[in-house]
Order: structure tokens, then C-alpha cells, then sequence
């Protein structure tokens, strides 16, 4: 047990917080479309120019090699210098955090040097095509159907709930290619492209007023077998590696954000006016009480994270544990805002985007995404239970 | 960076685990409830030969070398198994002594020769005193002002305790002190170790817990299976392992003297008891009509949550300092 920056570690941090200073982009990030794509893209690609692209990916395929500890260090460097976006918010997301991953753990040297390079310059993004609108929670009940066609997969169905999949190139998508199989046994994992011919995809409109958010249809997609990553009809396997990132890892970018949100959240209840109209929004009792309790949660979130990225380094893989953090992290999440909703007073009723700076009623709105998406907080429950506690299955 | 235990340190858990489950164990403690001294001399005296009340105090001073994170380890497991006796007062009060140079009284406390029970004032000199039984030194703490007194000549009130393991009364310490030191790492330590001890109860009851939801059948399958339960258990386990996290980073943070040593105590101090005090309640709540009676040990974790979230300090001034600390 230590708290020892190695020299390189030091380094690392202080390379880190210089590089920022002199490249965060100062303009917000525009909120939809090819623009936000072009954004986002940009971003990528001035990361890997920097060499802060893929910190804990492997050397030959682009990534700098360092462990997650650095990874970590990155996220606080860049929480701290303020920037104008958030991290995650981005459509470069499933790339860097569970296709890229997975593809590491699991794909073929093939797929490894065709598609990672492209993920950390910023040329490709890629969406996520898991859930389905009988398959939520149940997820290993997916029907979307997948035939062997000659060295093709054809592929007919409807995936649901994929984030930028209007501006995305690549997509994971779960595919049944046995339906005689028990449902966990028949499922694969592809990469299909998403210039297919035979896909639609349809935006949906979140009670965020996120556009980004879609659903997709495939008519006889027809995707090479060569794109199966893992065996086929193993890809329920590989899936869980991929959640197991999400669980993981992939949300480190927020908890250190988390923490920096907190702070800010101190300073607006210093600043501003409280409920009685007189005294500051901190001399209430409640609001005090509630933010103290949000300064030590998001610390021990930074302390979970830790000890997550120390079990990793001695186990190679994320392990269920991650399910704990994710389930803490998002409903902690929920609170921070919900609670920011109780000292911004009457500005609580005037809508913000759900990114930029010093904005509260757009990322409330966005917050219940954090207790529903990736699996929910009632299925991060049953998670922890079974596979952390070995508590028997319903 | 690490945050889980090394090798050495999961030898010094596993010991102090195995020694706790033998010899303190909470249905033979039962026996002594409501009494003056629930420790007797043998057994207080086989953990200072264990070296326990040593851990953290410099080899030269005669202790075992290590620092706060073992320290902090131990309370974890004292924590785990509601193990009555003034542990808090006893490693404090060794510090205070090396602190100001009392090898003598140092050599007494660590050996286990001389007792130390804990007072916090309540009202001028009238203290709350706690683990009074065969103790001859009171140590008095408050904020980073700690004390020890001689308790000889000194009148204690006893009280009903809602803890009966934890011995209650008032006592006025007018006389001098026999050394007084003020020192914020005094406060430090006791934010750390209560947090260790508070971050111990919200383990155990979660461990309780969810052995029971294996064990238990109604309905004809373990009531483990059951949504309801395992839910609660998985919030109980969250609630623990952030606790733990917490208190051992803490730990890390005071003895590295960083600069964010009293934001991550006083964070740890605030976290473990709430998971303390919300862990104990569900794991009654979990184990239905046997959780609720005497004979089962659920309640020891309680009464004994509500004491420690009032030891050194009480939950509103915790999450008042936390609030004003400066967060790096």
C-alpha cells in the first residue's frame, strides 16, 4: 500500500499539465452533427499528435504503453485545467473505451492493425450495438439475426440505444448466429461497417434533448466473417470483456471530473444567494451537510478507483468488482446533480446545454442516463450480488 | 501507487483476524455485559504482547516500526468483530507519551501494565469516560489537544451504557495532566482510526448479511436469490469497500504528509459512518425476527456504530470540517 508517484509518474503528471495549458481547445464543443463529429475527431487527433492518445494501450498499435495509474493521472491533469467539455462527452468514446479494448484483448492481428491506429489518430468512431428493444436488461435474449452466407454473416434485426450511431463509421454489434443454441451460447461479436448497405438509423430524442441517440436497422446486412471478433458464437464472452472495460475503466475520465464538479458546486454555494433570499446557499444546514457528504463520496470514489486499477495491475483483466464502482459512480453521479438542481435556486428552471461551462440543468437532465446506461443500476446490483458476493440466482 | 494490502500487511490482518475470532469472541464477551471491565488483565495483556498497542510507535521508542496504515488495519478488524476495549485510548495515548518523551509511561501503556480509558469533555472539566474498568489513566481528547490523567483519587460516575460492552460514566479531571501535547496529527490519527474501526462494521454486517441470504430458506430457495435482499446486500458491500477504500488512502495520505492528510481523513471519518450506521441497521433488517433478538449479534454492531460515530469528534463536526478543509 502506497501513494508513491514513481520519478516517471512525476514526469509523466508534469508533462501532462503543461501540454494542457498550452493545447486545450478554448471554444465549446458544438453540440450536434458533422460539426460535433469534426469536433471530436479534431480533438482525437491533437490527443495522439501530443502522444496522450491510448496512454495504457500496447506500443504497437499506436498507444504510449504506460499503465493505468498514468491513464488515471491524465484524467486528473485534465480535470484540473478546466476545460470546456467533458471528457466521455464525446463520440470518440466507444473507439477509445470498449471497441479499442476489446479488439486488444480479444480481436485478431488483423483486426488489431486495421482498426486501433485509426481509433487514437482520430479517424474512425465507432458506436455501440448491444441492446435491442426486447433485449435490455436481458441483453443475451437479442434476436438481431445473423446468417453465414459463403464468407459473409447476413445480418437482419433492430438495435437500440446507440449513441452517435448517425455520425459513427464502425460499430460492435451482437449478432445471434446460432437461435438453436441456449441463449448465451449463440451470440457473436462483429464489427460492421456502418456505410452497409441495408442501414437505416433513425434519431431519438432523450429527455436531455440529446440528439445523438439512435436506433438502427439492418436489411440484409451483409458483413465479411473475417469482422467476427473472437470465435464465432463465443462473442457473448467477448462482450462481457467489453463490459467488463465499461465497468472498469472506461468512466474513470468522470469520477476525476466528478470530483472537480463537486468543487465547483461548493464555490456556486458560496456565491450564490440561499433559498431564505439572504444568507448564502452553504449557511443552510441541508445543503452543507449534503455537500460535505458529496466532497467525501467522491473521494472515495477516487479511493475505489485506485484500488480497481491496483487489483487490475495484479490480474490482468477489470473483474466483476468494477460493477461496484460503476453502480457507486452513477448514482453518486445523480445525486451531485440533483443536489446542484437544490442550490442554483431559481436558475434551475432556465435549460442549459448538457456541456460547457458553469452549466447545472442540462447535465441534471443528462444524469439519469448514469443509473440506466451500460447495464442498470439494478442490474449492476444483481451483478455485484452474484458474481462479487456469490449470492445464488434467482 | 497501491491501494491493496502488501504481503506483510496481509499477514498482520490474518494474525490479528485469527486471535480475535479466538479469543474475543462476541457470545463468550456476552457474559460480561453491562460490567465494569469487559477485557480482563490476561487477555489485554496478550495483545500488547501481540504487540497491537505498538504498531505505529518507532522502534527506538520501543514499538514495532510500523505506521498508521497498520494501525488503521488493525482497527479495521477490531471494527469486523466488534471487539470491545480502549484500543482508541490505549495507541493515542502511547503516541501522546512518545510525543512527550514519558518513555516510562510509554513502556506501561505498551505493555499493557497500565490502562488507559478514553474521556471527551461534555461540559468544563466533566468528561464522558469510557472502558473506566481496571483502568488506572484516562486519556482526554478534544480536537488536537490530548491529554492523559492519572485516574487515581478520581470519582467516576457509571452509567447505563447503550453499548453494554462499552462502559460508560462522567468523571471531572481537575488535576494536571501527567502530559498534554497539541498536535493536529493527534486528531489525524483518531479521524483515521475511528474511520478504520466504522469501515470494520459496515464490512462485517455486509458479510453478515449476505452469508445469511445464502443460508437462510423461505419459499423453498435462499432468500439471497431474492432481488430484495441481494439488492440490499450489494448496496452493503458498495457501501464497505468505499468505506475501506477511503480509510486506507486516508491512512496513506497522513502518514505521506500530503497536503490533503485532513480533507481525506475527515472525508474517510464522514463516509465510514454513514456506511457504518446504514450497514448495521440493514443487516438487523436483513436477518428479520432472530436479528432483532439479544442472542444474535446483529445489535452489537448498532450500539456499537452509534458509539464510534461519536468517539473523537461527532458526525455534525465531521461533516462540518470536511466541508471547511481545503481540498488539496
Amino acid at each position: 500500500m502506497n501513494l508513491d508517484l514513481t520519478a516517471e509518474e512525476q514526469a509523466f503528471r508534469d508533462e501532462a499539465s503543461t501540454w494542457l495549458a498550452e493545447n486545450l481547445p478554448t471554444e465549446e464543443r458544438p453540440p450536434e452533427g458533422a460539426e460535433m463529429r469534426a469536433f471530436d475527431l479534431a480533438w482525437q487527433r491533437t490527443l495522439f499528435d501530443g502522444g496522450w492518445a491510448g496512454i495504457n494501450w500496447p506500443v504497437e498499435y499506436g498507444g504510449r504503453g504506460l499503465s493505468d495509474i498514468q491513464q488515471m493521472i491524465w484524467y486528473e491533469e485534465f480535470a484540473k485545467a478546466d476545460p470546456p467539455f467533458t471528457l466521455n462527452n464525446s463520440c470518440t468514446f466507444v473507439g477509445n473505451n470498449h471497441g479499442g479494448p476489446t479488439l486488444i484483448l480479444k480481436g485478431s492481428d488483423e483486426q488489431k492493425t486495421e482498426h486501433l491506429p485509426k481509433i487514437l489518430e482520430g479517424e474512425t468512431v465507432w458506436c455501440q450495438g448491444f441492446s435491442e428493444p426486447g433485449a435490455g436488461s436481458d441483453l443475451a435474449s437479442l434476436s438481431t439475426k445473423a446468417v453465414v452466407d459463403g464468407d459473409e454473416l447476413v445480418v437482419t434485426g433492430q438495435k437500440t440505444w446507440t449513441s452517435y450511431a448517425h455520425v459513427a463509421d464502425l460499430q460492435e454489434l451482437l449478432v445471434r448466429t446460432d437461435p438453436d443454441a441456449p441463449k448465451h451460447k449463440g451470440i457473436s461479436w462483429v464489427i460492421c461497417d456502418m456505410r452497409s448497405p441495408g442501414i437505416e438509423i433513425r434519431e431519438i430524442e432523450t429527455m436531455s434533448h440529446v440528439t445523438d441517440f439512435c436506433e438502427v436497422f439492418y436489411d440484409e446486412v451483409r458483413i465479411p466473417l473475417t469482422n467476427v471478433v473472437g470465435e464465432i458464437n463465443d462473442g457473448w464472452r467477448v462482450a462481457m470483456s467489453t463490459l467488463s472495460f465499461e465497468r472498469g475503466t472506461a468512466f474513470m475520465a468522470d469520477q476525476v471530473e466528478l470530483a472537480a464538479t463537486v468543487e465547483r458546486l461548493i464555490s456556486e454555494a458560496r456565491e450564490r444567494t440561499g433559498a431564505d433570499g439572504r444568507r448564502p446557499a452553504i449557511a443552510d444546514e441541508d445543503i452543507a451537510k449534503r455537500l460535505s457528504m458529496a466532497r467525501a463520496e467522491v473521494t472515495a470514489l477516487r479511493a475505489m478507483t485506485i484500488a480497481g486499477i491496483s487489483r487490475t495491475a495484479r490480474t490482468g483483466v477489470p473483474g466483476p468488482e468494477g460493477s461496484m464502482i460503476r453502480l457507486f459512480h452513477g448514482e453518486l453521479h445523480q445525486r451531485i446533480y440533483r443536489l446542484a438542481m437544490d442550490i442554483v435556486g431559481t436558475e434551475a428552471l432556465r435549460l442549459t446545454p448538457v456541456d460547457g461551462e458553469g452549466v447545472w440543468t442540462g447535465p441534471y437532465l443528462q444524469s439519469f442516463a448514469y443509473t440506466i446506461g451500460g447495464g442498470t443500476t439494478d442490474i449492476q446490483r444483481n451483478i455485484v450480488g452474484e458474481r462479487v458476493l456469490g449470492l445464488p440466482r434467482q | 501507487m497501491d491501494l491493496l494490502p502488501t504481503e506483510e500487511q496481509l499477514e498482520i490482518i490474518g494474525t490479528v483476524k485469527a486471535q480475535l475470532e479466538s479469543d474475543f469472541s462476541l457470545n463468550d464477551l456476552a457474559e460480561r455485559d453491562g460490567q465494569d471491565q469487559v477485557i480482563d488483565d490476561t487477555l489485554w495483556q496478550r495483545c500488547a504482547e501481540l504487540g497491537w498497542f505498538a504498531l505505529g510507535i518507532s522502534e527506538e521508542d520501543g514499538g514495532v516500526g510500523y505506521s498508521l496504515v497498520e494501525e488503521a488495519l488493525l482497527f479495521e478488524e477490531v471494527g469486523a468483530h466488534a471487539t470491545p476495549g480502549p484500543f482508541l485510548a490505549t495507541v493515542l495515548a502511547a503516541h501522546v507519551a512518545a510525543d512527550c518523551g514519558e518513555s516510562e509511561l510509554l513502556g506501561q501503556i505498551l505493555s499493557g501494565e497500565r490502562r488507559v480509558a478514553l474521556a471527551e469533555p461534555e461540559d468544563g472539566s466533566r468528561h464522558r469516560i469510557t472502558d473506566h474498568g481496571g483502568a488506572d489513566l484516562a486519556l482526554a481528547i478534544s480536537g488536537s489537544r490530548a491529554a492523559i490523567f492519572d485516574l487515581a483519587r478520581t470519582e467516576i460516575t457509571p452509567e447505563l451504557s447503550l453499548d453494554p460492552l462499552v462502559p460508560l460514566g462522567t468523571v471531572s479531571l481537575d488535576s494536571d495532566p501527567l502530559c498534554a501535547v497539541d498536535d493536529p496529527s493527534i486528531s489525524l490519527r483518531a479521524s483515521v482510526l475511528v474511520a478504520a474501526e466504522l469501515a470494520g462494521i459496515a464490512r462485517a454486517t455486509a458479510e453478515q448479511s449476505t452469508e445469511y441470504g445464502k443460508d437462510r430458506e423461505q419459499f423453498g430457495r435462499p432468500v439471497g436469490s431474492f432481488q430484495a435482499l441481494k439488492h440490499r446486500c450489494a448496496d452493503m458491500a458498495v457501501r464497505a469497500d468505499a468505506a475501506m477504500n477511503l480509510t486506507r488512502l486516508a491512512a496513506l495520505s497522513v502518514v505521506a504528509g500530503h497536503n490533503d492528510a485532513e480533507f481525506q481523513s475527515e472525508a474517510a471519518r464522514v463516509l465510514a459512518t454513514q456506511a457504518a450506521l446504514e450497514n448495521a441497521t440493514w443487516n438487523v433488517q436483513n436477518h428479520g425476527g432472530i436479528g432483532f433478538t439479544w442472542e444474535h449479534t446483529a445489535h452489537r454492531y448498532v450500539t456499537r456504530a452509534q458509539f464510534r460515530a461519536r468517539t473523537a469528534g461527532t458526525p455534525h463536526d465531521h461533516l462540518a470540517a470536511l466541508l471547511g478543509a481545503p481540498a488539496t
